[in-house]
């Protein structure tokens, strides 16, 4: 059963560390160390598993700034097959509706696909929505945080899907979305051969005119919500650094909790 | 003046071991925060005429920070970065610590881009502003222990993987403030004073010297971290890097910092047998300029299997694929632009296929992230090694891990290997090798069932060493010699050297109250 399988992957800064934008307070990408998302990697992984059992082939797919292409180029030495940057001025500053909206007019100007994967979040937003939004629009089944999954012979795929309490078994029929999260593998590192092999190879760059989209509903113009403000969680400045040897140091901190009115568990209870 | 002083045996405790397998005694320790303090100290306790053990973070492993006894001037509070400058002769910028900094402390900062500048000078954060404008900065000495203090590192003169391209830590240090054992003090940079044809005489900063004449022996053409650095005209500041605290108090180390290179690769190769993997790694050898890889490492099927199996026993390791049953070398290149960083990968895939490697099963890190991944394999080996050995020593108390920290020149690596490999062979015991195999320096775990492959283990070691030392080596390559190899530095360099290193002692510290027990013992017994 050949597959065509879509992995949309996502570049992010590589620490937290961010400067923002001061007008829009979205993220400045420009001249800073960015890396692929963490669990996008896993998705990539996966993508490349499931076309070594079934046959097939892996486009990858992202928007982003034009030096995103590295990393498409890197999940082509990965074994990923075709590579596609949505890349222009207008896609700037999209919320994750515009970026759902954007991927989707991508995904179907790809033609038939029969499963698409994407980590559960982006590390720099957080919000894990554009995996859902992105099915909602191609008008296809998904299913979040997925640990494991097998395809079985009737166009189904039968998945693991990680809950807090521990996982949900569930099958969904295809074409689906699928988001992954980081217990579903161990992702490979590319080889040297593969590596060289695609140092030149071909990254499609896709404008906002190679896509049938209203242009209203791209970028920033077309985003629903806006970021107000963005904080980073700042050191608390009334705390106590306590430098030295473990030992005093650890009895200062306990001496400091007794004081506060703490006990340990082991004191003052009478059974 | 009142010292910080610690006298309960329990207070006491933590301060009796480093990580080697020996545990000392002591009377009293102090925790100074400033040189005053330290002077202080020295000058209470040589009083007492008992021995002073200098401590900086006590991640050593042979014993050099253990004390025997008497008192332990500890280091840690005395830990901040004291000033940065820009050296405009060699173009970097130069940072001041004290020597109970953390080795991860300053590269941190460095990354971050965030120092503690408070009471530094004008031109201190005149060049900090300049430091936190422009480019990225590191402090190229490498070492596997982050959390050694910088004071520890100048003691042992420490390197790690990346050591074969960057130099050890004497490459790195071009200042140091000394206090020695009387209290009087020098201030000395590289390139100020300098030996004269075997004699020294070091001017301090109170218009007094100590003078003397350094040992005659020549050190061998290797890297070599054992006795004293000695050259008949040598820059008086390498004398004190790598001293293991025998000659004076470091207070201040002044680095030379690098550029951060821009591309950073590294590969792991595998291959079926060691011989294969040898040829590789003399071809890799030959790259020289700017071809010259950051390092290359080695890690034997042993080592492999062992991270394997616990791969398989999913109990670790879950961001590394599964490793294969195989032998494995390891290289980094550090290279300014993706183009130069393209063509050594290119380079590397050929001396591959003419060396019987095979490039597609070749992993390659070429992401940050990826380079990290297998950092993390690297230093999984040792520490799996000392779980096992941890586990054993359940049934066995008596087991400690026993390894070896032995060097060889060049023309001699394919036969060490191959003692190594049949020796443990031919006495039927556990171990394994891995290391920096550019440096011809390779550490051989032994790990032992029984209290007789302890035994026969400990026996084998002392014969490696023999032969070592017949070809040329040396019996310490990066760890240092400490408390536990001085019979090892004797056998190394004979009976009169060994005097004429106590006699440089001398010089320096009459009374013999630095760290007695380091390198070699106080008085010749016999």
């Amino acid at each position: 059963m050949s597959m065509e399988i879509v992995v949309c992957v996502k570049q992010v800064p590589a620490s937290t560390r961010v400067k923002l934008n001061a007008t829009t307070n979205t993220i400045i990408r420009e001249g800073i160390e960015m890396m692929l998302n963490p669990f996008d990697a896993y998705a990539l992984e996966e993508a490349l598993r499931v076309k070594a059992g079934a046959g097939g082939r892996v486009t990858v797919i992202s928007m982003g700034i034009p030096s995103a292409a590295e990393l498409l180029r890197y999940a082509l030495a990965l074994g990923a097959d075709r590579a596609v940057l949505l890349s222009d001025k207008r896609f700037a500053g999209a919320d994750t509706l515009a970026t759902a909206y954007s991927l989707a007019a991508a995904v179907r100007k790809l033609g038939a696909c029969d499963l698409i994967l994407c980590g559960r979040q982006a590390v720099d937003g957080d919000t894990a929505q554009v995996g859902p939004s992105l099915a909602q629009k191609l008008g296809i089944p998904h299913l979040t945080a997925v640990s494991r999954l097998e395809l079985s012979s009737q166009r189904r795929v039968l998945c693991e899907k990680m809950t807090d309490e521990g996982y949900q078994e569930i099958e969904l029929g295809l074409p689906a979305l699928l988001t992954v999260v980081k217990e579903i593998n161990t992702p490979r590192f590319p080889n040297l051969e593969d590596y060289l092999r695609t140092l030149d190879a071909a990254v499609e760059i896709w404008s906002a005119d190679d896509l049938e989209v209203d242009h209203a509903r791209i970028g920033y113009d077309g985003s629903a919500t806006w970021v107000m403000s963005t904080t980073a969680t700042e050191r608390r400045k009334n705390g106590k650094e306590i430098l030295g040897p473990p030992q005093e140091a650890a009895e200062l901190i306990l001496g400091t909790l007794r004081q506060m009115g703490w006990q340990p568990a082991s004191e003052g209870r009478r059974e | 003046m009142r010292l910080n002083v610690v006298t309960t045996p329990e207070d006491i405790q933590p301060y009796l071991r480093d990580e080697s397998s020996w545990t000392g005694a002591a009377e009293s320790v102090s925790f100074p925060q400033s040189e005053d303090e330290i002077r202080e100290a020295l000058r209470v306790y040589s009083q007492k005429g008992a021995p002073i053990t200098i401590q900086g973070a006590r991640t050593g492993i042979t014993g050099a920070a253990v004390p025997v006894g008497g008192h332990v001037i500890n280091l840690s509070r005395f830990s901040r970065a004291l000033g940065m400058r820009w050296d405009d002769a060699d173009n970097r910028f130069l940072l001041t610590v004290q020597p109970g900094m953390l080795f991860s402390q300053v590269q941190k900062g460095l990354a971050d881009k965030e120092f503690n500048t408070q009471g530094w000078s004008r031109e201190s954060l005149s060049a900090y502003r300049r430091f936190c404008a422009e480019g990225r900065w590191s402090f190229a000495a490498d070492i596997t222990e982050t959390s050694a203090s910088i004071g520890g590192m100048v003691s042992t003169n420490a390197s790690g993987a990346k050591s074969y391209l960057y130099g050890p830590m004497r490459a790195h240090v071009v200042g140091l403030r000394l206090l020695l054992a009387d209290g009087r003090a020098v201030t000395l940079r590289r390139g100020e004073q300098f030996a004269q044809g075997g004699f020294f005489r070091l001017r301090l900063e109170d218009g007094t010297a100590v003078e003397g004449r350094l040992p005659s022996y020549r050190m061998p053409a290797v890297k070599n971290a054992s006795g004293y650095y000695i050259k008949p005209d040598m820059d008086l500041l390498d004398l004190f890097i790598g001293s293991e605290g025998t000659l004076a108090v470091v207070t201040e180390i002044t680095l030379a910092l690098s550029p951060t290179p821009a591309r950073s690769i590294g590969l792991l190769a595998f291959f079926g047998d060691m011989p294969g993997a040898l040829k590789y790694v003399q071809a890799l050898k030959r790259l020289q300029g700017t071809q010259k890889p950051a390092a290359i490492e080695y890690f034997d099927r042993a080592c492999l299997d062992m991270i394997r199996g616990e791969q398989l026993e999913a109990r670790s390791h879950k961001d590394l694929p599964l490793l294969p049953s195989a032998e494995a070398v390891y290289v980094e290149f550090h290279q300014p632009t993706q183009a130069d960083a393209d063509t050594r990968l290119r380079q590397v895939r050929l001396l591959l296929q003419e060396n019987g490697g095979k490039p597609a099963e070749t992993w390659l890190a070429a992401t940050p992230q990826d380079l990290e991944k297998l950092i993390g394999f690297r230093h999984a080996v040792p520490e799996s090694i000392n779980h096992i050995i941890a586990e054993r020593k359940r049934g066995t108390p008596m087991l400690t891990k026993l390894g070896t920290d032995m060097a060889v020149p060049d023309d001699k690596l394919a036969w060490v290997l191959n003692l190594y490999a049949e020796s443990l062979g031919t006495l039927g015991l556990e171990g394994l090798k891995f290391g920096h195999i550019g440096d011809n320096h390779l550490h051989v775990n032994i790990l032992p069932a029984t209290a007789e492959d302890y035994r026969r283990g400990k026996a084998l070691i002392q014969e490696w060493a023999r032969q070592v030392i017949a070809a040329g080596g040396t019996v310490s390559a990066e760890h240092g010699i400490g408390k536990l190899k001085t019979a090892q530095l004797l056998d190394m360099y004979g009976r009169e050297a060994v005097k004429e290193m106590r006699a440089l002692k001398r010089c320096f510290d009459p009374l013999g109250l630095l760290n007695p027990g380091n390198m070699f013992v106080s008085e010749e017994s016999g």
